[in-house]
């Protein structure tokens, strides 16, 4: 991505410095350091590897070969057939298991749900950014949820949520009848998506503030000076000065919605009522903790790859048509 | 001109309704932790007569709490140290240094960026389970380092790009080696990456839940976030103690973000920048 950006570097430096310190020891050069430049040159050309070697290690052994090895383990059988060859049965058994296809709806809604979960941090950034009174103030509460843990979060929420809880008892006051939030298998997965991006859209504003802080101020004057209302400022400057950033909170907020929503289901559900609000994330965990079969996880697992594989390239490709034609 | 101010006045109101809807979960929980059970039966929404800790302490030693905090305490700390100094180690690497196989290198730690936890969890526990580390201290710390490496040597990387070879030049005349450099010279130019990229680290490890639940199945090894989860199913009718842990495992996050927030933003936006 940004290896191209690679500042220009000196040639061959390790090389270089075992060269140097074997032809022309720096004059100051005592004993201590003419006993380093003897042992040096292969001391020196190990040393990077050196360096790299333990993370690099680790990112292989822990990260990237399980990868392999989960697809592995998808075309395996589980139970009786553990280790056998199976094919694709886990994958018909996948998609044959009501559960898995809730979950798969599930990420259709938060598809449908992703502009507003990227609308309202970009709209409250832009307040921000236009100094509303108090914009210091509404920076840092806003941020603050987001660095709470789901499961704090989860919790909370499922105080507030409970059907005799304070959010029931406000709607009454309003003369609105109570809503069994977390217990309708209609509402539950809206309730719990409201909440992730309650947790979250402090974390897409700051990336925005950031975003904001590129921006050419002259341009909004500029419209400013023209005329231009608040609607027009957004639509016609603030927009396209910001389609990267823009870009990288859609692709950064789908990516959460498909990773980080775990604790809150874990906490304030456990994918009920009635299995509706399973996502990929926790089919897997249930499938390989609850019901003890890694290969139809793995089979899961590996279609959830695949999802944010085509999410991610799809929205960049339409984001980056969109960007152009405007 | 006024027009304009008056527009901003009536923005900040649907804003200041939001911050409160932001704030008031907290304090409502924690205006429950301090009433006793009776209190909380009678009046939900009622402030706590007084000032009361007892549910927090009830939670700390009786429910377990303080074990799991110390848990908590001893893997993320673990975790973030090795985290750091394999981070900066290969930042350093990987910025400064010209070697064969650099870029491929680098290229691989973005890929496991990619890679969410999600779809290498089962084949991960498997591997653990068949090296002896599952449900032990070190399958949980390695385990955080795994899944937070690629982050902290890209954003190392990326950051010790900005530094000028000729301090590194000047070093090394001085007769330092590579590890000297290291050691002398970038852990300590390093400092502000490494705070924003620690305090970064050790809140997502002390947040996560997933990763705990399933390297440490078994109830002494809880961390604190996973002792939450349990404590919720225990204590379902005793809501106030619930509160309690809840407080008590938010706490240390608070205390970060009342003083340090500013680099918990920066370390944010540091991954948006440079992506």
């Amino acid at each position: 991505m940004s290896n191209r950006t690679h500042p220009p570097l000196r040639p061959a430096s390790a090389g270089r410095a075992g060269g140097r310190s074997a032809q022309s020891p720096p004059p100051s050069a005592a004993a201590a350091p003419r006993r380093r430049a003897r042992r040096g040159p292969r001391g020196e050309r190990l040393a990077p590897y050196v360096l790299v070697a333990p993370a690099i290690l680790i990112i292989v052994a822990l990260r990237l070969w399980p990868l392999g090895l989960g697809v592995n383990f998808s075309f395996t059988g589980d139970g009786e057939r553990n280790g056998a060859p199976v094919g694709f049965d886990n994958y018909a058994d996948l998609f044959g298991d009501p559960l898995f296809r809730t979950a798969l709806r599930n990420v259709g809604l938060l598809v449908l749900l992703l502009p507003i979960a990227v609308a309202i941090p970009g709209l409250l950034a832009t307040f921000i950014y236009l100094r509303v009174p108090g914009h210091r103030f509404f920076r840092s509460v806003y941020f603050f949820p987001a660095v709470l843990s789901p499961v704090i979060v989860g919790a909370i929420f499922n105080l507030l949520l409970a059907f005799d809880g304070p959010l029931n008892a406000l709607l009454a006051k309003v003369g609105l009848g109570p809503v069994d939030w977390l217990g309708d298998p209609g509402i539950a997965m809206f309730a719990v998506v409201g909440v992730h991006i309650w947790a979250t859209f402090g974390m897409a504003l700051v990336v925005f503030l950031a975003g904001f802080a590129t921006l050419d101020g002259a341009l909004l004057d500029a419209a400013r000076v023209d005329g231009a209302s608040l609607g027009q400022v957004i639509w016609h400057v603030i927009v396209p000065g910001l389609s990267r950033t823009i870009q990288f909170v859609f692709v950064t907020t789908m990516i959460g919605m498909l990773t980080s929503m775990f604790g809150l289901l874990y906490v304030m559900t456990s994918g009920g009522p009635e299995g509706s609000t399973y996502l990929p994330e926790y089919y897997i965990w249930i499938q390989q903790g609850q019901f003890n079969r890694p290969a139809l996880a793995s089979a899961a697992s590996t279609v959830l790859f695949m999802i944010m594989l085509v999410v991610g390239l799809l929205q960049l490709s339409l984001l980056r048509r969109a960007v152009k034609e405007s | 001109m006024s027009h304009a101010r008056l527009t901003r006045w009536l923005l900040a109101l649907p804003m200041g309704l939001l911050a409160l809807a932001t704030i008031y979960p907290l304090l409502f929980t924690g205006n429950v932790a301090m009433k006793t059970r009776r209190e909380y039966v009678l009046d939900r929404f009622s402030v706590a007569d007084a000032v009361r800790f007892d549910n927090v302490t009830g939670a700390w030693s009786s429910v377990g709490m303080g074990r799991y905090f110390l848990n908590s305490v001893i893997v993320v700390t673990a975790a973030v140290v090795l985290l750091l100094l394999l981070g900066s180690m290969a930042g350093f690497a990987l910025s400064q240094i010209r070697f064969r196989g650099s870029s491929v290198l680098f290229l691989g730690c973005l890929a496991a960026l990619f890679v969410p936890f999600q779809v290498i969890m089962v084949p991960l526990a498997r591997v653990m389970a068949d090296t002896g580390l599952i449900d032990t201290y070190a399958g949980l710390v390695l385990a955080y380092v795994a899944q937070f490496l690629p982050f902290t040597v890209f954003l190392m990387t990326s950051y010790y790009r900005t530094v000028a070879p000729e301090i590194i030049d000047a070093a090394r005349i001085d007769g330092n080696t590579l590890y000297g450099v290291y050691r002398r010279i970038m852990l300590p130019i390093g400092a502000p990456a490494l705070l924003s990229v620690g305090i970064l680290n050790a809140l997502f490890c002390w947040n996560d839940v997933l990763i705990a639940l399933l390297m440490m199945p078994s109830a002494e090894h809880r961390t604190l976030m996973v002792g939450v989860t349990a404590l919720r199913g225990q204590y379902s009718a005793d809501i106030p103690t619930f509160a309690a842990g809840v407080l008590i495992a938010a706490a240390p996050v608070l205390l970060l973000y009342l003083f340090l927030q500013r680099q918990i933003a920066d370390g944010v936006t540091a991954g948006a920048t440079k992506g």
